[in-house]
């Protein structure tokens, strides 16, 4: 087991900075998941950390031991690629005790071991070449899993996998890394995956870490307007307003919309004004209205739009046509360059 | 008549006249005597009938055994040595390096020489006073006469194949490490894999087919080795360069015994063929 320092880590391609310099502390055992839209340099991060990149600047700390010089193949980080790179010119066996073999240790009961634990067992001697992408998963799962690695890698192993399937292997994922007890790195786009796997969250975008946390304060919580609308589905509603003090609190007017119940703190100027659509409630008597322009209805929840801003009720909750009052639950507040106030 | 047969009835046609037609005028000429000087348009060959006496001398034709040693030999030789330089050259090039567009340009030009081009350069660089001679001075003065001496004669043909061929070699072998997948490398690197063990246990067995299509092509090439070494030695001194298909081409012009080339080149075929079913056998195992 080992944490994991990153120290002003950056990188450049040519003019294009991938990652902005970039500290982040993972923890002896923990599960982080680096959450963020593609091109955010979540996977760029991961490659470095494993030493398939490396860095234009900063540095990586395995424990206390600087990783710069040190090449991928003596790292020890175990990696589960995207499309989980399996040898398919081998047999399940072959690839389960590839890195056994290749450091001339005797796999013998480490792989029959590691098989039973996957649910393998049966599977061993057939070739690998065209088993389901489920047993794939596993299987590329258990070949960096063998060599107990002190770091586990991944790198959206999930997103091949159909809707079902990925259920049953977010809970298996994680009940896995409780067994092995090992630093786990995992790189998604999937907020629910990060959500709920992850101990902590590292959101990015366009090559800046944007927040740390754990699930819950980064949802309920977020640092700044991109981290709001990137989590929860549909994310958190951001209107354009302008905070007027009011003796110690502040209400925000939202032009037309109206006058927003007063909330703490001293702002002033043009600020955003979020809040969670699940937190809606609705209320003829609100300052605030909106026309209903639109209802989703999915299934346990339906979905209100009312103008920009999006509702959620349960599924059988009756909806007023025409402009409804609503009222805000746990609002935030955003500066006018979208940082949390 | 079906519908299909009809379509392709003109190209049916064509076949038949391009490859069949051919096989069978030859299998009949080589049951006779007949030769462009005997007097009589091919058609009447029969004229000349011998049955299978041209069949029956080829056991005991020497110079035809000497050259299929030869050309054996240098199928031997040419295409592992082509086959290894090929590979590392592919190897070389699968990095990046500062130049290589520049080298890669330069070494895929030997390939693209007119061979009769190439057997008048070897021709040259292979004189008692020429460019090999000069360049082997460094160690002492040398005279060695390359093109005269029989064995030496056989290294100066060899040297101009592999300097030729190896260009189509790392071309084929460099598709096919490109196509090697990067991820199963990199997983096998983050695995603890050296490159020799990533080379052996990932690289080869995904080259397989590359491999056996590259040697295949070359060896075939190889047995047919014909204009860069006839410019080079015209098959000499004496028959010490002579190949098959040199020896096909002496027999055909100057000794215009055209039933006993008839016979022995369908006997090569043949031979050939089956040679060839046997290797690819054992090969897809």
């Amino acid at each position: 087991m080992t944490a994991i320092h990153l120290q002003g880590l950056t990188k450049r391609f040519g003019p294009f900075t991938a990652l902005q310099p970039m500290d982040l502390e993972i923890r002896d055992g923990e599960f982080l998941a680096l959450l963020g839209p593609s091109g955010c340099g979540k996977s760029t991060t991961m490659n470095m950390i494993a030493g398939m990149e490396k860095p234009t600047g900063g540095r990586i700390l395995f424990g206390d031991r600087d990783m710069g010089a040190v090449p991928m193949a003596r790292r020890g980080v175990g990696f589960v690629f995207q499309n989980y790179a399996i040898f398919t010119h081998m047999t399940v066996r072959q690839n389960l005790d590839y890195g056994l073999r290749m450091a001339g240790v005797d796999p013998g009961p480490r792989t029959a071991a590691m098989a039973e634990l996957l649910g393998l067992t049966d599977l061993l001697d057939r070739p690998s070449q065209g088993l389901s992408v489920n047993i794939l998963q596993r299987l590329a799962i258990g070949r960096s899993a063998i060599m107990e690695p002190a770091i586990f890698l991944l790198d959206e192993p999930l997103s091949n996998v159909d809707a079902a399937f990925r259920a049953v292997m977010r809970t298996e994922l994680k009940s896995l890394q409780r067994q092995f007890r090992q630093t786990m790195v995992y790189v998604t786009h999937d907020q629910l995956e990060a959500m709920t796997m992850a101990d902590r969250i590292a959101v990015m975008d366009h090559g800046v870490l944007q927040q740390v946390g754990t699930p819950l304060q980064v949802y309920n919580r977020p640092a700044n307007t991109f981290v709001a609308r990137f989590l929860g589905a549909p994310g958190m509603n951001l209107l354009p307003g302008h905070a007027v003090q009011s003796g110690s609190a502040v209400q925000v007017d939202l032009g037309p919309i109206g006058l927003t119940p007063p909330l703490p703190g001293p702002a002033s100027g043009p600020v955003t004004y979020g809040f969670r659509p699940e937190e809606v409630t609705l209320d003829p008597a609100s300052p605030l209205k909106l026309p209903v322009t639109h209802v989703e209805r999915i299934g346990a929840r339906c979905i209100v739009h009312l103008g920009p801003v999006k509702a959620v009720f349960p599924a059988g909750t009756e909806i007023p046509s025409g402009v409804v009052g609503f009222t805000p639950g746990k609002p935030c507040l955003f500066d006018a360059k979208g940082g949390r106030i | 008549m079906k519908l299909g047969l009809r379509l392709t009835l003109p190209a049916q046609v064509l076949v038949l006249f391009i490859s069949v037609f051919p096989l069978l005028m030859q299998l009949y000429i080589s049951l006779t005597d007949w030769s462009p000087l005997s007097g009589a348009p091919w058609p009447r060959a029969w004229e000349f009938w011998n049955s299978f006496a041209n069949y029956t001398d080829i056991p005991g034709d020497r110079r035809l055994w000497a050259a299929l040693g030869r050309t054996l030999l240098v199928m031997v030789i040419c295409v592992p040595v082509e086959f290894l330089l090929g590979l590392g050259l592919g190897l070389l090039f699968v990095e990046d390096f500062p130049g290589k567009k520049l080298a890669y340009s330069i070494l895929i030009m030997p390939m693209m020489v007119v061979p009769a081009v190439a057997g008048y350069m070897f021709f040259m660089l292979f004189q008692s006073g020429g460019p090999v001679n000069d360049l082997l001075s460094v160690f002492g003065p040398v005279t060695i006469a390359w093109l005269s001496d029989p064995w030496l004669a056989l290294v100066a043909v060899m040297v101009a194949d592999i300097w030729q061929w190896t260009p189509l070699m790392f071309l084929i072998l460099l598709a096919g490490l490109v196509g090697v997948p990067q991820d199963q490398l990199r997983a096998a690197t983050l695995l603890g894999a050296s490159p020799w063990q990533r080379f052996r246990t990932i690289t080869l067995p995904r080259m397989k087919v590359i491999i056996t299509i590259a040697l295949a092509i070359r060896a075939i090439e190889a047995f047919k080795i014909f204009d860069t070494l006839y410019i080079m030695t015209g098959g000499g001194p004496g028959v010490a360069t002579e190949t098959i298909s040199v020896y096909f081409y002496k027999i055909t012009t100057n000794d215009l015994i055209w039933g006993y080339v008839a016979a022995l080149a369908l006997f090569i075929l043949v031979s050939l063929s089956i040679a060839a079913q046997f290797a690819m056998k054992r090969m897809a195992r």
